[in-house]
């Protein structure tokens, strides 16, 4: 990109922050917003400017103001700014800070950073009375099973736009920035190669199983309080519909933004579910029908728990549907396995016996309170 | 311990400073200046002036944007102009030294809005010596509380063309926050002190924090809290670039949708070496 069409771009992301100020609100209250800017580019099958890979890689160009960053990059190793200011001598001090300047950049898919491969240019300004430009590449390959890309950039104090362009489907999006700020996580679900339906579909129902056991603690404790009601498989079987039937309501309107609550308010609430239905096994033996209905409102908000976590997840658009279903059905399995280990370790050999309640439902139900009383105060806290 | 050697355990301090900073862990707001391309200019040279965000003195350039700009002026003999520059540039503005004397350069910008979790606003208020503000909050039972707030920016540098004398002086330009070299920096001696005043709307501010530090050796902060009549005095013994800084919040007017309101006033100018002790 050349130094006219850079200051295009600043000009541009300045004049669009200014339109997004004043189209947000009735106040102007626009951002400090520096010259950083931020290109993300994934590709389907190759590196530009390095050799071919067979699977997809990334390209990452930070364009900024050389002088500023080499100052910064120099101060933080305890040296002192040079008068020497020309674009070579900034090029080659920013190429010999290399690993100083890594460590406030980072990339990471899923959770796992990445190292790239960086090139550094600087570039003299347009005219005489505009800054050394620095372009900073940065490239490598994606892993293979990556769901998502997350950006951290720490040399800037100004705000700055990222934006990212996925090669497979050339959206282009753009998120404002603090420095030292990280990104929201960028799927890259669009940017995969074609999966199949069925693959798709193993895949979340995968997910939805694992979300269960051993991902969902909280959920497990539900389903073995629903359990350790009663010993009647009636019993199970009316709270697990039950439970079943609300949260898969719950799960799809809020994955097609027809329900919407903030994980702040549903988290606690499931905490708090969790140690309702404990602490009444403590207190009652028999199914009523309003201890169903109980469960049935506590499946909805459950729903909205698992609801925030697919979209944690991502759902392909090509096969929302199926994704959704199955990540549901995976759900299920999860549910089914806790009750079927639930009854092979206690329920089988003990549910008959007079000491079950004493020895097992009453213990096992104080315990689950207990650390759902203990969940519900943390979220509130963490949720304050 | 040696000058020398002090003066690098003192750089060495600031860059821990700097890499906290850059962090976000120890500095939670950041200080804003004007930084022109020279403060010695010739009379007839075109000047730029380069808006800067960060801290120690290291900082960023921020673009000329109109949305931020209130008012971008500088005021010489001849009286007050705006400043010309291209939206999106940096230097932001453009000024021609029409004839010799001291100029004084301005930037306000209008408000901009930022929400602060209550650990990083706790910290910038004792950060910035808001003592008043914490002390407040602590009242109303909110330390505990995240914060909304507005922000504006009152920057001002100074710039000598041709010899100084004690005949030139800062003047106010009515920024909301304000400060005001009450003797030219530029012809002041070894020895002698530099008054400043701090005026908030145009009124004397008392017990306010003021920040003085010097580009060579940004961690050696000069600090004083302004007396009854707004003012402060520093001792200004290095030559180089200077930045003088303070900050003041005010609870936010009503339908800003904000809690506080703050005002971020600095001065830049340069001392001469020949006018500077060194250090």
């Amino acid at each position: 990109m050349g130094i006219r069409s850079r200051r295009a771009v600043l000009a541009l992301c300045a004049v669009s922050a200014v339109s997004v100020a004043l189209s947000s609100g009735t106040a102007v209250h626009a951002h400090e917003i520096g010259t950083t800017r931020v290109s993300v580019v994934f590709h389907e099958g190759r590196t530009q400017g390095s050799a071919p890979t067979s699977g997809r890689s990334y390209d990452i160009e930070i364009v900024t103001d050389a002088t500023a960053l080499v100052e910064k990059v120099e101060a933080s190793t305890g040296g002192s700014p040079r008068p020497d200011t020309s674009p070579h001598h900034l090029q080659s001090l920013l190429t010999g800070f290399d690993e100083t300047f890594r460590r406030r950049v980072k990339i990471a898919f899923d959770g796992s950073d990445a190292r790239p491969g960086i090139a550094y240019s600087v570039a003299p300004g347009v005219d005489a009375t505009s800054p050394a430009v620095a372009t900073i590449r940065l490239s490598g390959p994606i892993p293979p099973d990556a769901r998502h890309f997350t950006w951290t950039y720490a040399w800037t104090f100004a705000s700055y736009a990222m934006t990212v362009r996925s090669g497979a489907s050339g959206n282009l999006v753009t998120e404002w920035l603090e420095g030292g700020q990280s990104s929201s996580p960028v799927a890259l679900t669009s940017s995969a190669p074609p999966v199949s339906r069925l693959a798709t579909a193993w895949r979340y129902l995968t997910l939805g199983f694992t979300h269960i056991v051993p991902g969902g603690l909280d959920h497990v404790l539900f389903v073995l309080g629903i359990y350790l009601l009663s010993g009647r498989a009636r019993a199970v079987l009316w709270q697990v519909s039950a439970f079943t039937v609300a949260h898969s309501i719950t799960l799809g309107l809020s994955m097609y933004g027809l329900v919407s609550v903030p994980p702040r308010i549903v988290e606690p609430l499931i905490a708090l579910s969790i140690a309702y239905v404990a602490i009444e096994n403590i207190f009652r033996s028999e199914l009523k029908s309003w201890r169903v209905a109980l469960v049935f409102a506590f499946g909805l908000l459950h729903g909205m728990g698992f609801a925030g976590a697919l979209k944690e997840l991502g759902l392909p658009r090509s096969e929302f549907v199926t994704a959704l279903l199955t990540f549901n059905a995976g759900v299920e399995a999860g549910q089914l396995a806790v009750i079927g280990a639930a009854f092979a370790i206690v329920g089988w050999h003990c549910a008959n016996r007079a000491w079950y309640r004493s020895r097992i439902v009453v213990p096992a139900s104080v315990l689950i309170a207990c650390t759902a009383v203990y969940w519900t105060i943390e979220r509130l806290a963490m949720g304050g | 311990m040696s000058p020398r050697s002090s003066a690098s355990m003192f750089r060495r301090l600031g860059m821990l400073i700097v890499v906290a900073a850059m962090n976000g862990a120890s500095l939670a707001a950041h200080d804003m200046w004007i930084d022109p391309t020279t403060f010695s200019p010739q009379s007839g040279q075109i000047v730029g002036v380069r808006l800067r965000v960060g801290q120690d003195l290291l900082g960023d350039p921020i673009p000329r944007d109109p949305a931020l700009i209130n008012q971008f002026v500088f005021e010489d003999e001849a009286g007050r102009k705006p400043l010309i520059g291209r939206d999106g540039a940096d230097p932001a503005g453009f000024l021609r030294v029409a004839m010799p004397g001291l100029l004084v350069i301005g930037y306000r910008s209008n408000a901009s809005a930022v929400e602060l979790t209550p650990e990083k606003f706790n910290q910038y208020l004792k950060e910035e010596g808001l003592d008043a503000v914490a002390a407040l909050r602590a009242h109303r039972h909110e330390t505990g509380a995240k914060a909304r707030e507005i922000f504006s920016r009152c920057a001002k540098s100074l710039v000598l063309s041709g010899s100084a004398s004690d005949k030139q002086g800062d003047r106010p330009l009515g920024f909301p926050l304000e400060l005001v070299a009450e003797k030219n920096p530029y012809a002041i001696s070894d020895g002698q002190d530099l008054p400043v005043r701090l005026t908030y709307e145009n009124r004397p501010l008392a017990g306010a924090l003021v920040v003085a530090m010097n580009r060579l050796n940004p961690s050696e902060k000069l600090t004083a809290r302004t007396d009854s009549d707004g003012r402060v005095r520093f001792r200004l013994r290095a030559g180089g670039m200077w930045l003088i800084k303070a900050v003041h919040m005010v609870p936010a007017p009503a339908g800003s949708n904000a809690d506080w309101a703050s005002f971020w006033a600095s001065l830049t100018f340069e001392r001469r070496a020949a006018n500077a002790n060194g250090n």
